[in-house]
């Protein structure tokens, strides 16, 4: 018996050490390794939608996407945050973390990055599953390839000159130095010709260019979600008209003009616009290319939405919005009494809350896009407010596209089909045909129908640089553009970082 | 397979404990092998380390909640931060300085000295919850400070270990040093003893503001910036401020009623023992309960301890042992943490008014609601030990597994009408398997060897689940319902988050120890171990490090015939441990991670509802090649005795460099990177430890003794390398440079303000510049140390120390018959503190201006804590931030003083005379803490401040307690 345990207890001893070599190899439930990685076609489902996610999230962070657009042209002033008056002010060295934010452009790389791996890794999915259609995989290359693009679009419009990097360099970071803004608009553009035939009008949805479901999941899932042909074809068009290159702007927009039906893209009623769970609100075939919240899922926050900025009570229980529209611009934009987004009756008195909600107070609330919860905005003071919001992140919709077509027309001199794509935005917001005895030059009416119908959709500062380019009759401003001012500062951190990079002359 | 295998053997061993018993109850298989080598011999007594070893026995009376708060100033070199006066929360150890940077909570976690209960390594909270907040004030769960699991009557003696040669046994969970605790043993003789003790700690007296009051203060500015009381047509007053007719906000002030309270507090334990030879126990409860002095919070604490040891054989030992704790922690209702919690900033714009009877109504709406915090504690182990000749065997298992539940419900009225419920329910457990073979022989009688070998299993494993949801459908449902399908009934579904979370982590160690003793005049021992790691990259999943010692005990060689020296002990060691990594995802390399969360929605949950995945762009690029970090050290100590041990003191010099630690550093920014997580990071601690005690009086004839002891540490840390050769780096508000201290302010240098256009410096025709702004009248006068006539980054330089350079703390004991009387004095010495609260209210207009986090005004808003009226009039509109917080405006020496104790006692033994009732010792006592504190700090109390060194104003105060209490043994 004595000997019988003290046997046991060696024994005991000996097995332990010789066993379990394998006790220190643990499997992370946190982080998926690179060897479980690219394997199967769920992989390449996750991170191309990581790249969407990535680039939702680098368009509204810190409400970007508002700020560089609508506020910086002094669309909007801001009550009381500082911040926010810098930017208006032109100031955007102040030292303010969102400005520093603002100025970094992280956040587009991590979609570069993104898709870079994307493009580098999707082949061994292909190998490894047999699942995994060639079409499905074009499909999907086709769409990364489109999301870096414009990342590089987007980029360049906010900075200038970024460093063009085209791989990913996993491991083994290098870095660059800017290449000029025309290369990197032209390497985008030949990105977008070269992927703008593979990608399908819709998903899910026997579209002869995905036939089939996408992902195992049909229209009703992917709608409105995903970049498609036209979405392809609209920022085209955008990125020929950042060159000033008008033809290309003009054959654009009217392929995708063209393909609107087939995309089930029409234009937006002003109540559907305006209405808490309409326009803005889910994901839709209308979100010409859009980076939907889905609420039903549980996206959607406080913050990256206009929402956070523009909206007081009684949507939010805020007593001043952080940025509004003083009156008298409100006036001055909305000077035709029968829009329908906003006018006066000849009493003064405002005919439609749709745009500015409470115009009579000190801060009229620009209403337009409330996405509250799901799409419960109300005005009613006895409901509780929630501050949580679920708009899309809306880089372009049909009506843009019109717009751009007709300054592309205008500017190349077929002054009536400008005037006609004029009057199809006019006549939907309950407007007369343009008259240039009350509207002015076709291109002033073409600008200022822009600022009315995308206002707080991120479009006016571009807007106004491409109106100044075309018109030069603001010296002030030309002379920002000639001088690089129109750009952000690089952010000091990202120069700390990298010593290649060079700070925007203006911001010197 | 390879887990369970252990598993059942250790099942199997523990059913034989049983049957077991032996020698050396005392000894843990844990411990066995473990020496300081502070005490140079095991056979003959020689001199302890003083100040290394902490009797419980008076530590006992302190009506302290945490091991933390009964250890400060007892033990050179443990440094120990105390953020808030508010029971049961997180405070932090630093042992010998700090290692690396601290950045994050996380970082602080990591670098927490392990505690070890009777040989149970106990297992801290994990730092990966961090990972979904978007603010981290506090963790995630309870946030209770697990180390108040301890009932100081319970504990024989503490010992915090310092130097590797002692700590490096522990393995590398102890790489930051040891506290080994060691519980009171069954003994032989039945005995029964109650410990309690009862007492209050007074409400505070403050001052209190009311809106009156800041308005007139606000008005300085306005009448020296503005024209007509407004900056710019933007410019708005706040409407709290400006409505003067309301009495909520500009009548009385007495909030304070309904916040501050006298405060109770209590301790009662009873323990009993007994037994025989063969087999005895000793078994104890207690409760504490400890009221906060302000806003109603509190911790109780139940905890059973039991142990039992028996000795069926002559040659066999068994004892088990299991300690089970519940903790219930009443929490604050600051707003910011509330807030943070939820993830949702209401309007700011009406803060909680000054008026008692608005803040009462305020209270009872948030008391509808529930905020639950438990956690409840169990660890225990059992071993087995086998005693041949000269060959000892032991096997044990040591269990330590904590678990937190909280359970929020905040009613509608406190969230601006939308409620909001909360469910969080997490633990980390340990276990651990040692086998241990000791062999010793005495060769002749000069020589004597040991040998040790031993191997050590632990798996660890950190989970948690935790879900919220908003806007139930009322305030009288608080949970959330699920029908048969699993749908939420109560709360929206889309309004609800869950989240679930789990790592582990394994680590498989071998170790040998030899040690060589000659005559008691010489040893000289060898540690060589080997660590294997889960959390290491399978390409270094090993590492391998000696410890050295050497001992001469001058007294047994040279001095032997000399009366006056009683003790004279020389230890040297040096050596190497292994530091672990907190997080498994390191030790995957390359990887991807859900991560598609931005400013203010960290937890984005997916796109188009499907989950997504891409590299840790916000965490940081994680790559192949990451090597262990270690620690290497060398520690040279003296121990002395003279007069008969009548002065007795050690000194301990050291030198520790931690190594190859990671660091997250800002790079790769063009690869969509926010940082990287590299390796190369070193960093150096360099000290000196001296305690001393004196006994000027010895207990005599004259029944007068008098005790007086001392210690005082002094360490300085120093930044060797960042990673990939760097030399500077910025992270944060901070600068890290290679060559300075890694806990430094990185500050601008105020000189002033600029009264007019005149007095602000032009060069080349352009006016000095802040950052691109260029400055006004009423701006700060900056220091342009590069004079490139702009002030930025380049402008700030390094100030102070958020540690202290120096800690410690000065005891006296006083005897005369049967009266006692104590003293225990705390300091902390070149300390700085950035004060954060009051640049906060100085800066106003940038506060008031925003709904974040940072602008939130507690109630304690209506407090006055220290004078703005010290501080520049700045002009507060300005765009250079005038009360930015990096500048030295408002760094302060934090240095300090402070009376913790002052207790009288009295013997009663033998006034009780003989009854029926044999009463062994009965002692009672009367204690006051905290009973003042010197410094020139200008805020709240210097020791309330966060790991970072900043000040903001959240800290509680920390009581001053009164308490009678007794101690009896039956």
């Amino acid at each position: 018996m004595k000997r019988n345990i003290k046997l046991m207890a060696v024994l005991l001893l000996f097995i332990l050490i010789g066993s379990c070599k394998k006790i220190t190899d643990v499997q992370s439930t946190r982080a998926v390794g690179e060897v479980n990685m690219w394997n199967k076609l769920e992989d390449t489902r996750v991170a191309l939608l990581g790249i969407y996610g990535l680039t939702r999230a680098a368009m509204v962070d810190n409400n970007a996407h508002w700020i560089y657009g609508d506020l910086r042209g002094k669309q909007f002033v801001s009550t009381s945050r500082q911040d926010l008056k810098a930017v208006t002010d032109n100031r955007l060295k102040a030292s303010y973390q969102t400005l520093d934010e603002l100025s970094n452009w992280r956040r587009w790389y991590a979609v570069i990055n993104a898709a870079n791996i994307f493009l580098e890794r999707v082949n061994d999915v292909k190998k490894a599953d047999k699942r995994y259609t060639v079409n499905n995989m074009e499909v999907d290359i086709a769409q990364a390839r489109f999301l870096r693009a414009f990342a590089y679009f987007y980029m360049v419009r906010v900075w200038g000159d970024v460093p063009l990097i085209i791989s990913s360099h996993d491991g083994e970071f290098e870095n660059k130095t800017q290449n000029s803004g025309a290369e990197v608009l032209a390497w985008a553009e030949r990105e977008l010709v070269a992927v703008m035939d593979i990608l399908p009008n819709k998903y899910g949805e026997n579209d002869p260019k995905q036939p089939g479901l996408y992902y195992g999941e049909n229209l009703g899932r992917w709608t409105g979600s995903l970049a498609r042909r036209v979405s392809a074809y609209a920022v085209l068009a955008h990125i020929a008209a950042w060159q000033g290159e008008y033809p290309k702007v003009a054959t654009y927009t009217t392929k995708m003009i063209n393909e609107a039906g087939s995309a089930e893209i029409g234009l937006t009623s002003v109540d559907n616009l305006t209405s808490s769970g309409e326009f803005f609100s889910a994901k839709r075939h209308t979100h010409l290319l859009g980076f939907n919240f889905t609420f039903q899922h549980g996206e959607g926050g406080m913050s990256g939405h206009i929402e956070e900025l523009t909206l007081a009570f009684p949507f939010v229980n805020k007593a001043i919005p952080d940025i509004y529209m003083p009156k008298d611009s409100i006036l001055k934009v909305f000077n035709e009494k029968k829009d329908t987004r906003f006018g006066q009756d000849t009493l003064g008195r405002p005919t439609t809350d749709r745009y500015f909600y409470n115009f009579d107070a000190r801060y009229p609330i620009f209403s337009k896009i409330k996405v509250i919860m799901g799409g419960s905005a109300s005005t009613s003071t006895s409901d509780a407010k929630f501050s949580f919001f679920s708009s899309v992140a809306l880089f372009t919709r049909l009506e843009d596209v019109y717009l751009l077509r007709a300054e592309a027309n205008s500017v190349l001199g077929d002054r009536q089909a400008a005037i006609n794509d004029l009057n199809v935005i006019r006549s939907n917001r309950g407007l007369p045909n343009y008259a240039e005895a009350t509207n002015g030059l076709v291109i002033d009416a073409i600008f200022k129908e822009r600022k009315r119908e995308l206002m707080g959709e991120g479009h006016y500062w571009y807007d106004l640089i491409r109106y100044n380019k075309i018109r030069h009759n603001n010296s002030a401003f030309t002379e920002l553009i000639n001088s690089g001012g129109i750009y952000w500062p690089v952010a000091e951190q990202l120069l700390q970082q990298n010593k290649l990079l060079t700070q925007n002359l203006y911001w010197k | 397979m390879c887990i369970k295998l252990p598993l059942l053997l250790c099942a199997s061993l523990c059913i034989n404990f049983s049957y077991v018993y032996g020698k050396e109850p005392d000894k843990s298989p844990f411990q066995v092998s473990v020496r300081d080598t502070s005490k140079l011999s095991i056979k003959k007594k020689l001199i302890k380390e003083a100040g290394a070893a902490v009797s419980s026995y008076k530590l006992a009376e302190i009506p302290a909640v945490s091991l933390q708060q009964y250890l400060k100033g007892q033990v050179p070199g443990l440094n120990i931060q105390e953020p808030s006066g508010e029971p049961g929360t997180v405070q932090n150890m630093f042992l010998r300085g700090i290692s690396s940077p601290l950045i994050s909570p996380a970082d602080v976690l990591q670098q927490q000295p392990l505690v070890v209960l009777d040989g149970i390594p106990l297992i801290g909270e994990h730092p990966f919850a961090y990972d979904i907040q978007l603010y981290n004030y506090n963790r995630i769960g309870t946030a209770t400070n697990l180390l108040t699991n301890i009932d100081m009557n319970n504990i024989e003696e503490i010992k915090v270990l310092r130097d590797l040669s002692a700590v490096a046994m522990y393995g590398p969970n102890a790489a930051n040093g040891v506290i080994v605790l060691t519980s009171k043993k069954a003994g032989k003789i039945r005995r029964i003893s109650i410990n309690s003790y009862f007492g209050f700690a007074p409400r505070p007296n403050v001052a209190t503001l009311n809106a009156s009051y800041e308005n007139a203060f606000r008005k300085q500015f306005y009448d020296r910036y503005t024209a007509n009381g407004r900056y710019s047509d933007e410019d708005i007053y706040p409407q709290y401020l400006s409505d003067s007719s309301s009495t909520i906000y500009n009548g009385p002030s007495n909030w304070t009623d309904n916040y501050y309270r006298n405060a109770m507090v209590h301790s009662i334990s009873a323990d009993l023992s007994g037994g025989s030879e063969r087999a005895n126990f000793r078994f104890s409860g207690g409760n504490m309960r400890n009221q906060g002095i302000a806003d109603s919070t509190g911790l109780d604490r139940y905890n059973v301890m039991f142990n039992i040891n028996m000795k069926p054989l002559e040659w066999l030992t068994a004892s088990l042992m299991i300690n089970a704790n519940r903790l219930e922690r009443a929490r604050n209702r600051n707003l910011r943490d509330r807030y943070a919690q939820t993830n949702y900033i209401p309007s700011l714009a009406m803060p909680l008014a000054p008026n008692k009877e608005v803040y009462q109504q305020y209270v009872s709406q948030f008391n509808n609601g529930f905020d639950n915090n438990v956690n409840t504690m169990l660890d225990g182990y059992g071993k087995l030990m086998v005693n041949l000749k000269n060959l000892q065997i032991s096997s044990g298992i040591a269990v330590d597994y904590n678990e937190a539940n909280r359970d929020i419900f905040f009613t509608k009225p406190v969230m601006e009408g939308n409620n909001y419920a909360s469910n969080y329910f997490g633990y980390n457990q340990r276990l651990l398997f040692e086998n241990v073979i000791s062999y010793s022989k005495q060769f002749g009688a000069a020589h004597h060897l040991k040998l040790i070998g031993g191997q050590v299993i632990q798996w660890d494993l950190s989970k948690y689940n935790y879900g919220y949801g908003y806007r139930g459908v009322n305030d009288l449902i608080k949970l959330n319902l699920i029908d048969n399908e699993l749908t939420a009934k109560s709360f929206p579904a889309n309004l609800l988050f869950k989240f679930l979370d789990k790592t582990s982590h394994n680590l498989f160690s071998v170790y040998g120890h030899g040690s060589y003793e000659f005559k008691d005049k010489y040893s000289l021992s060898l540690l060589l171990r080997g660590d294997a790691s889960s959390n290491a990259q399978p390409t270094s999943r090993w590492f391998f490090s000696p410890v050295l010692s050497a001992g001469w005990n001058v007294k047994n060689d040279l001095l032997s015939n000399q009366n006056n020296i009683s003790a004279l002990n020389l230890r040297l060691s040096a050596g190497r441990l292994g530091k672990l990594n907190a997080f498994d995802n390191y030790g995957q390399g390359p990887q991807y991670t859900s991560n598609i969360g931005y400013t203010g929605n960290v937890t984005l949950p997916g796109f188009n509802g499907y989950s997504t995945l891409s590299r840790p762009y916000n965490s940081g690029w994680v790559g192949y090649g990451i090597p262990w970090a270690y620690t290497d050290q060398v520690n040279f100590g003296i121990d002395f005795g003279i007069n008969n041990d009548r002065l007795q003191g050690s000194l301990n010099v050291y030198t520790k460099t931690d190594k190859n630690q990671l660091l997250r550093i800002p790079a790769y920014a063009e690869y969509g990177y926010k940082a990287a997580i590299e390796p190369g990071l070193s960093v150096n601690n360099k000290g000196a430890e001296l305690s001393l005690s004196y006994a000027p009086f010895q207990a005599g004839n004259s029944g007068f003794s008098w005790t007086s002891s001392f210690n005082i540490s002094y360490n300085a840390n120093k930044l060797l390398a960042l990673p990939g050769g760097l030399n500077e780096m910025v992270i944060g508000n901070s600068l890290l440079r290679v060559g300075e201290a890694v806990d430094r302010y990185w500050l601008l240098s105020n000189e002033g303000i600029y009264n007019s256009v005149n007095d602000i410096p032009v060069s080349n025709g352009t006016t000095m510049k802040y950052t691109g702004t260029t400055l006004q009248p009423g701006d700060p006068k900056w220091k342009d140390q590069n004079g490139d006539n702009e002030i930025d980054n380049k402008d700030k330089t390094l100030y102070g120390h958020s540690q202290p350079v120096s800690v410690g703390g000065f005891n006296n004991d006083f005897k005369l018959g049967k009266w006692s009387l104590s003293m225990n004095f705390y300091f902390n010495l070149g300390r700085s503190v950035l004060n954060q609260q009051m640049a906060n209210s100085l800066d106003f207009i940038n506060r008031e201006g925003s709904n974040a986090i940072e602008s939130v005004k507690e109630i304690t808003f209506w407090e006055k804590r220290g004078n703005r009226n010290d501080y520049p009039l700045y002009n507060p509109w300005s765009n250079v931030i005038p009360y930015r917080i990096d500048q030295d405006l408002f760094v302060e020496n934090a240095s300090f003083l402070k009376m913790r104790t002052l207790s009288v006692g009295y013997d009663l033994t033998s006034a009780l005379g003989k009854g029926k009732m044999k009463i062994n010792s009965l002692y009672i006592y009367a204690m006051a803490n905290n009973l003042f504190t010197l410094t020139q700090y200008k805020g709240l109390d210097p020791e309330l401040v966060s790991y970072t060194g900043y000040d903001t104003g959240y800290g509680m105060p920390l009581p001053r307690t009164y308490t009678l209490g007794l101690k009896m043994n039956l």
